[in-house]
């Protein structure tokens, strides 16, 4: 009884609408990353962007400093030793910064989402309109992308250079259907950085393989 | 006693029950340890011990049946076994005060469990280098902010909790001229910008910039490494009308407003935050490390601690077994991020805290008091036998 009568006092606790004066917080310092800012035609100036690459402000992370890895996840990868592990957004199962000359540095992000998140076609195109690039017609499809198999896991490698931030920058992706979710590697950033890392990334998706 | 409650009492103050609870926890314990791998730390506590039962799915159905006793309904039995046994077999002896003393104890420990599950706090606070903070976060849960902005020099909050929200109803609150419709709460999931995949759906909101995004709902997850990204659609309703239906979500970066009657109000989905009537400012983190490995050997920070009304405002220090112990909270050195320049510190409110001490004070001493008792009486008898 005490028990039940504790559990009801707590329940309230948590079911409680609070109202109170707090300070200011202070103005969110959150930096438009160059890549993202070719494609945020619909939210206000300044807005971060939206969707499974953005970084999320204030998410829960871990309670330590330690980098977060492939672990827990269906699929499982080995990243290049030069990549370094960054911490993860809730959005992204692994996350890595690929390092370039001069301070460069292209961004690899690995995200699952139940079922088909809309379809190869439109997945493709939303990558390409991360990079300024127009979308493609259904019958070009075969065309731009390019299918791969490796440790029993079908990919969609597509690769679309453009622009971003002003800049020319290629997004390298693939797109891995596995177990009802749909799996994206992306690696994006300077164009030169990138195609000096389009082997690594290559050797980098044979090693992808369900856990 | 008549006869009807005599099986109840004899049940009660069995030593069997005893066993049998103890045998039950031992395999509630075991099997909560094999299920923290698929559910994390938070979910079993959740699942198998802040419970009366635990509701198992069946696989592929979606159906959850009650499989075995949580924590709750052992413990609390635990606790009515033990507290019946107590009373009905206490008898006002001196010999059998070590006894009397460690059940005490027992029964404090079992208590201070209870009321540590029922009444504690724990919540997570991280601070940048040079700033202060007045709140810390909810590891987990997540509120709605409806914040009056329009004073440059504070916010008028009005804060739904979670649990609120997953209930889709109308709020109604003093502070604010319109009701606050929870139209729809996921627990989970990602968004993503309409214009840049067409053919989603349309996440329902009419206003702020929720038109031009869609959600896509995800399954919760009650692991350590994965937090959750709730989103909700929220209606204003005003007297005159509705005012728009917004989407709000944690993933969205900043807050959106309104406008209403000259005032202006912001609306964010964010972790459950707790406000004291004190600031923690971090003043530096150091984060030492045994030369020429990663390995760390040390890491604190160094925290400006200052009440809202002057009356105290000192530094400390606080490092691994260190805490800082104010106002009814403890600060642990829970982790850091950023390159070293952001601290976290674990904020624990436990008013039950001094428990647990108390019974183990209590448990010794009957015990101390139990066994001098048999080695007074054993000496005792030797010494007879010896005379003798």
């Amino acid at each position: 009884m005490l028990a039940v009568a504790g559990l009801s006092l707590i329940g309230c606790r948590d079911r409680q609408v609070t109202a109170y004066r707090a300070p200011k917080d202070p103005a969110p310092v959150m930096p438009m990353p160059k890549t993202a800012m070719a494609n945020t035609n619909d939210l206000p100036p300044g807005h971060p962007p939206v969707g499974p690459d953005a970084a999320i402000p204030g998410a829960p992370a871990a309670m330590t400093g330690s980098v977060p890895t492939s672990a827990n996840t269906d699929l499982v990868w080995t990243a290049p030793a030069a990549w370094t592990a960054k911490a993860l957004g809730t959005m992204r199962k692994g996350s890595y910064a690929v390092p370039g000359e001069g301070g460069t540095a292209a961004d690899l992000a690995i995200t699952a989402f139940p079922g088909d998140t809309g379809g190869l076609f439109a997945n493709v195109n939303r990558w390409r309109g991360q990079v300024g690039l127009g979308p493609v017609e259904a019958a070009q499809l075969d065309s731009s992308t390019q299918a791969v198999e490796a440790n029993g896991l079908k990919m969609i490698i597509v690769e679309a250079t453009g622009q971003a931030g002003g800049n020319p920058t290629t997004l390298l992706g693939a797109i891995v259907p596995h177990n009802g979710q749909t799996w994206f590697f992306k690696l994006m950033g300077p164009q030169a950085l990138v195609a000096r890392e389009k082997p690594a990334f290559r050797e980098f998706l044979n090693t992808i393989k369900p856990r | 006693m008549n006869g009807i409650l005599r099986p109840f009492r004899d049940f009660f103050v069995s030593i069997r029950l005893t066993v049998v609870l103890l045998l039950l926890s031992m395999i509630l314990v075991f099997w909560a340890t094999l299920a923290q791998v698929e559910l994390g730390v938070w979910g079993v506590q959740q699942k198998f011990f802040h419970s009366f039962v635990v509701l198992q799915e069946i696989p592929r159905t979606g159906i959850s049946v009650p499989a075995f006793p949580g924590g709750y309904f052992i413990g609390g039995l635990l606790l009515i076994n033990l507290l019946a046994a107590h009373l009905y077999r206490f008898r006002l002896e001196w010999r059998k005060l070590g006894i009397q003393l460690t059940h005490a104890g027992l029964i404090l420990l079992l208590l201070g469990e209870l009321l540590t599950g029922l009444m504690s706090q724990e919540s997570l606070m991280r601070i940048d280098a040079g700033e202060t903070r007045h709140y810390s976060e909810s590891y987990r849960q997540f509120e709605l902010a409806v914040k009056d902005i329009t004073d440059p020099g504070f916010d008028d909050v009005v804060a739904i909790p979670e649990a609120v929200l997953t209930d889709t109803g109308t709020v109604q609150n003093p502070k604010l001229p319109f009701q606050v419709r929870i139209r729809q709460y996921y627990l989970n999931a990602s968004l993503q910008m309409k214009s840049q995949t067409p053919g989603l759906p349309a996440s329902g909101a009419t206003a702020g910039i929720g038109p031009g995004i869609s959600v896509m709902p995800l399954a919760p997850s009650t692991k350590e490494n994965e937090g959750n990204m709730p989103a909700s659609l929220v209606e204003l309703v005003a007297p005159e009308g509705t005012l728009g239906v917004w989407l709000v979500s944690a993933a969205l970066g900043q807050p959106q407003t309104v406008a209403y009657q000259g005032r202006t109000w912001e609306l964010v989905l964010r972790l459950r935050r707790y406000y004291q009537p004190h600031s923690v400012q971090l003043v530096n983190f150091t984060h030492e490390k045994y030369a020429g490995t990663e390995i760390p050997k040390n890491f604190a920070s160094r925290v400006r601690l200052t009440t809202d009304n002057h009356r105290e405002d000192r530094e400390v220090l606080i490092y691994m077994n260190n805490p800082l112990r104010y106002a009814g909270l403890t600060y642990y050195q829970a982790g850091f991020e950023n390159n070293d320049r952001t601290t976290i510190l674990q904020v624990v409110r436990n008013p039950s805290w001094l428990l647990p001490y108390f019974a183990c004070c209590l448990m010794g001493l009957g015990l101390v008091i139990q066994f001098g008792i048999h080695l007074f009486g054993f000496f005792q008898k030797r010494s007879a036998a010896v005379a003798a």
